[in-house]
C-alpha cells in the first residue's frame, strides 16, 4: 500500500512477536482513514478498502456522497454520522494529526443500520430512499451550518393520470426520466431521493448564496415540466415543489415536514410551481388538519343539520319551496359557516359524503311539508366528478318517497367548467328522473351564455350582488338576465332580497321568484309550519 | 425494444446570450456534439436557428430519437421546447445529414427573406410539417450548392 504520509510511530521497530501498529490497523475489522484537509484520502486500511472501496487518492465526498465534511469543526466532537455510497451509516470519530491531516475512525452505526439495511437504493430509479435521505439530512444539519441546507419536496402533477391511461410500463419509464432530470438539475453533492410513488425529495447543499434554493426550485419546475417522449407517446406532467431551508433549531424530520407544508401551499396555489416555507404555515395547516379531523367526525356525530330558506313566487305571493342550507354545529366552536369548511371538504373529498347526507335528509324532511312544496338542494362540482350523483339522488327519492318534481338541484357554473359533456349527461339523466335543475349564483363566475344553451335549466338564480346594488349597471344586468331567462322559458330567482324597495324593483324585472331576508330567513325544520301558517294569513 | 423509424420535430426558445461570438461558439459546440452522437445513434436531421428560436428535425430509430430528445430537453441553452410532431416514417428526409445547420449562409438568407424572415420569422407559427418541409428544402438546396 502506498502511504503518502508515513507515520513515524508505525515504522518504529517493535519487540519480536508484537505486531506493528500498521499491522494492527490493517487487521482492524473497521475502516480507518487518514484524510488531508483537501478531502483526499492519504491512508486507507484494508477494511476501508473492502467496505468503502476507499484507496489512497479517493475523495471523501465520493466515499460519502452528500456528507458535507468540515474536518476541522468535526474534530473532537463525540461522533458524526457519515453515510457511504452503499447507504451504510458510520459513526465517525475524527482526530487531528497535525500538518493538515485527520484520522477518521469509522464505526458502523448500529441502530441506524438496522432501519436502513433493507432499503438501499430505489430499485426503479437508483435514487436514495427515505431512510438514507433522513440520515444524509441529519448529518448535513449537524456537520455544517444548518442554513446551508435546503430540502425540496416534490410531487408530480398528473402522474396518476399518465399511469392510468398509458400503463405502468410508461409510468415507470417516466419516473426514471424524472429521476434523470432531477439528477441533471442538481449539483453532484446534492442528494436526490424518491420517497414514494411520485414523490421526490432533493437535499441541496451550499445554499448560502442568496436565492440559491429558489434558483434550483424554479429550475426543477421548468425541467420536470418539459415534454417527455416515451415509446412514441408525448407525455406532459408538471411538478409542485415545497422548499424549506435549514435552521439550527430544526431536525431532519421537521425540515422535511416544513418542505411538505410549503409543497401543500404550492399545490393549493395551482400546482406547477414552487413555494418557500414560511413560519406560520405550520400553524395554519395545523388548524386545517384539526378542522379536517373534526369534519370527518361531524357526520358520524350528527353535528350537521339543515336550515331552510323559503323562496316566494312573485306572481302568487306564495311560498313555492325552500332551499336547504347546511349548518355545522360544532360542539366547541359553535356554528361554523359553510364558507369556512366547504372548500376544505371539497379538497379532501368529504364533500361527496356530506352531499349524500344533505340529499337524503332534505328529501326526508321535505316529505313533511304540505302540498307540492319544493326542496332545493345544492350540489358541489365534485359530486359530479364522483360519478355517484345520479345514484344518490335516485336512492334519496326512493327511500323518502318524495316525488321527483318536488326536488330541485342547484348547480354552479363551476360544475360545467371541466368535463362538460359528462356533466350534461348526468344532468339529462337527473332530468329524466323528473328532478328540476337550476343554475345557482349566475353572474358571479364566467356567466357564459353558452351554458344556458347547453342545458335547459328550469331556473336561473341571479346572484345577490345584482340585487343589492341599485346602480344602473346592476339593474341593466338583472333585467337582461331575467329577460333572457324568460325567453328561454326558465324561471328566474332574485337572491338576497332584503328590503321592500328591492322587492318592488324585482317585480318590475320579470323575475319569477325572490329569496332573501325580506321574504324569509333560513329557519330550522321545526319553524316551518308556523312560518307557512303566518304566510298563508298574509 | 424493436424500434421503427420516427421523425420528431420541435422548436424552442434560445437561451444563449445574443452576442454573436458566444452564440457562434455555442452553436458550433452543439453541432459538433450532435454530429458525433447522431452518427453513433443513426440519427439524421437538421437544426435551424432564427429569431431567438431553434427548430429541429430528428429522424432515426424511435428509442434513439427519444434518448436524444431527452438529452436535448435537459439542455439549459434553450427552453420552452414545443414538440410539434412525432410520427413514424418510411424513409429519411435528411439521409446524409448527421445534423445540418441552417441559418447563416446567403442562400438561406434569401430563402428566409421569401417567407418574411427579415420581419422576424417565427418558427412557433409553423406546424411540424411546415418546419420539416422548410428544413428539407433548405437541405436539398444546400446539397446542390
Ligand atoms: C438546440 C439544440 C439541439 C441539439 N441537438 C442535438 C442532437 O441532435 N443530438 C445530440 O446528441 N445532442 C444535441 N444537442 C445537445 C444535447 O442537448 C446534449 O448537450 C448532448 O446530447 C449531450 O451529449 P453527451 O451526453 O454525449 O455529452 C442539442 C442541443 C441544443 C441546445
Amino acid at each position: 500500500m502506498n502511504v503518502a504520509t508515513p507515520f513515524p510511530q508505525i515504522t518504529q521497530a517493535h519487540p519480536a512477536g508484537i505486531p506493528s501498529a500498521e499491522q494492527i490497523l490493517e487487521l482492524l475489522p473497521r475502516p480507518v482513514l487518514v484524510v488531508g484537509s483537501d478531502g483526499l484520502v492519504t491512508y486507507a486500511n484494508t477494511a476501508s478498502m473492502t467496505s468503502l472501496a476507499a484507496v489512497v487518492g479517493s475523495e471523501m465526498h465520493d466515499l460519502f456522497p452528500g456528507c458535507a465534511l468540515n474536518l476541522a469543526t468535526m474534530t473532537g466532537a463525540p461522533s458524526s454520522l457519515l453515510v457511504s455510497r452503499d447507504s451504510e451509516n458510520f459513526d465517525a470519530a475524527i482526530a487531528a494529526l497535525g500538518a493538515g491531516q485527520f484520522l477518521i475512525d469509522l464505526r458502523p452505526s448500529l441502530h441506524a443500520q438496522c432501519a436502513d439495511k433493507p432499503s438501499g437504493l430505489d430499485e426503479l430509479t437508483g435514487l436514495t430512499k427515505r431512510n438514507a435521505l433522513l440520515a444524509y439530512l441529519s448529518s448535513a444539519l449537524c456537520t455544517g451550518p444548518a442554513s446551508s441546507v435546503a430540502v425540496h419536496c416534490l410531487d408530480l402533477d398528473r402522474f396518476k393520470m399518465i399511469n392510468d391511461t398509458l400503463g405502468h410500463a410508461v409510468g415507470d419509464l417516466l419516473l426514471k426520466k424524472v429521476a434523470d432530470r432531477l439528477t441533471a438539475a442538481c449539483h453532484k453533492d446534492d442528494i436526490v431521493a424518491r420517497i414514494g410513488g411520485d414523490e421526490f425529495v432533493v437535499l441541496q447543499r451550499h445554499v448560502e448564496e442568496e436565492g440559491a434554493a429558489e434558483t434550483l426550485a424554479s429550475r426543477i419546475v421548468d425541467l420536470i415540466g418539459r415534454t417527455y417522449v416515451i415509446h412514441g407517446h408525448t407525455v406532459n406532467i408538471g411538478v409542485s415543489v415545497g422548499v424549506a431551508i435549514g435552521t439550527n433549531a430544526v431536525q431532519a424530520r421537521d425540515l422535511l415536514r416544513n418542505g411538505d407544508l410549503a409543497l401543500y401551499e404550492a399545490k393549493k396555489a395551482g400546482r406547477g410551481r414552487y413555494s418557500m416555507f414560511k413560519n406560520g404555515m405550520d400553524a395554519l395547516l395545523f388548524a386545517r388538519r384539526e378542522m379536517e379531523i373534526d369534519l370527518r367526525r361531524a357526520l358520524a356525530l350528527k353535528q350537521f343539520k339543515l336550515n331552510y330558506q323559503p323562496f316566494i313566487n312573485v306572481t302568487s305571493n306564495r311560498v313555492d319551496g325552500f332551499e336547504a342550507l347546511l349548518r355545522w354545529e360544532h360542539p366547541v366552536k359553535g356554528n361554523i359557516p359553510p364558507l369556512s369548511f366547504i372548500s376544505l371538504a371539497e379538497e379532501n373529498g368529504l364533500i361527496v359524503k356530506i352531499g349524500e347526507w344533505v340529499m337524503r335528509t332534505a328529501c326526508v324532511e321535505a316529505m313533511s311539508w304540505p302540498g307540492e312544496m319544493i326542496v332545493a338542494v345544492n350540489v358541489s362540482p365534485l359530486q359530479f366528478k364522483a360519478d355517484t350523483l345520479l345514484d344518490t339522488v335516485a336512492t334519496a327519492l326512493k327511500r323518502s318517497g318524495l316525488p321527483a318534481h318536488r326536488l330541485e338541484i342547484e348547480i354552479t357554473e363551476g360544475a360545467l367548467l371541466d368535463d362538460t359533456d359528462n356533466v350534461i349527461q348526468t344532468l339529462n339523466s337527473l332530468r329524466e328522473l323528473g328532478v328540476k335543475i337550476s343554475m345557482d349564483d349566475f353572474g358571479t363566475g364566467y356567466s357564459s351564455l353558452s351554458y344556458l344553451q347547453k342545458f335547459p335549466f328550469n331556473k336561473i338564480k341571479i346572484d345577490r350582488s345584482f340585487v343589492a346594488s341599485d346602480d344602473a349597471d346592476s339593474e341593466a344586468i338583472l333585467r337582461s338576465i331575467a329577460g333572457l331567462g324568460a325567453s328561454l322559458g326558465m324561471a328566474i330567482t332574485a337572491e338576497g332580497v332584503e328590503t321592500a324597495e328591492q322587492l318592488s324593483r324585482i317585480r318590475g324585472e320579470r323575475c319569477t321568484h325572490v329569496q332573501g331576508y325580506l321574504t324569509g330567513r333560513p329557519m330550522g325544520m321545526d319553524q316551518i309550519p308556523a312560518f307557512l301558517a303566518q304566510n298563508d294569513v298574509e | 425494444m424493436a424500434s421503427g423509424m420516427y421523425r420528431l420535430v420541435y422548436y424552442s426558445r434560445n437561451h444563449i446570450a445574443h452576442n454573436e461570438a458566444t452564440f457562434g461558439s455555442h452553436v458550433e459546440e452543439i453541432l459538433e456534439k450532435s454530429r458525433i452522437n447522431n452518427q453513433r445513434d443513426e440519427i439524421t436531421g437538421a437544426l435551424l436557428f432564427n429569431a431567438g428560436c431553434f427548430a429541429q428535425v430528428l429522424e432515426g430509430p424511435l428509442d434513439k430519437v427519444e434518448a436524444a430528445f431527452e438529452r436535448i430537453q435537459q439542455d439549459e441553452r434553450h427552453g420552452d421546447v414545443s414538440l410539434l410532431a412525432l410520427d413514424p416514417i418510411d424513409r429519411r428526409s435528411f439521409p446524409n445529414w448527421a445534423m445540418g445547420f441552417i441559418g447563416t449562409s446567403d442562400i438561406h438568407a434569401k430563402r428566409f427573406a421569401g417567407i418574411g424572415l427579415s420581419s422576424g420569422f417565427d418558427p412557433s407559427r409553423l406546424s411540424g410539417d411546415e418546419i420539416h418541409a422548410l428544413l428539407r428544402d433548405l437541405a436539398i438546396e444546400e446539397e446542390a450548392a
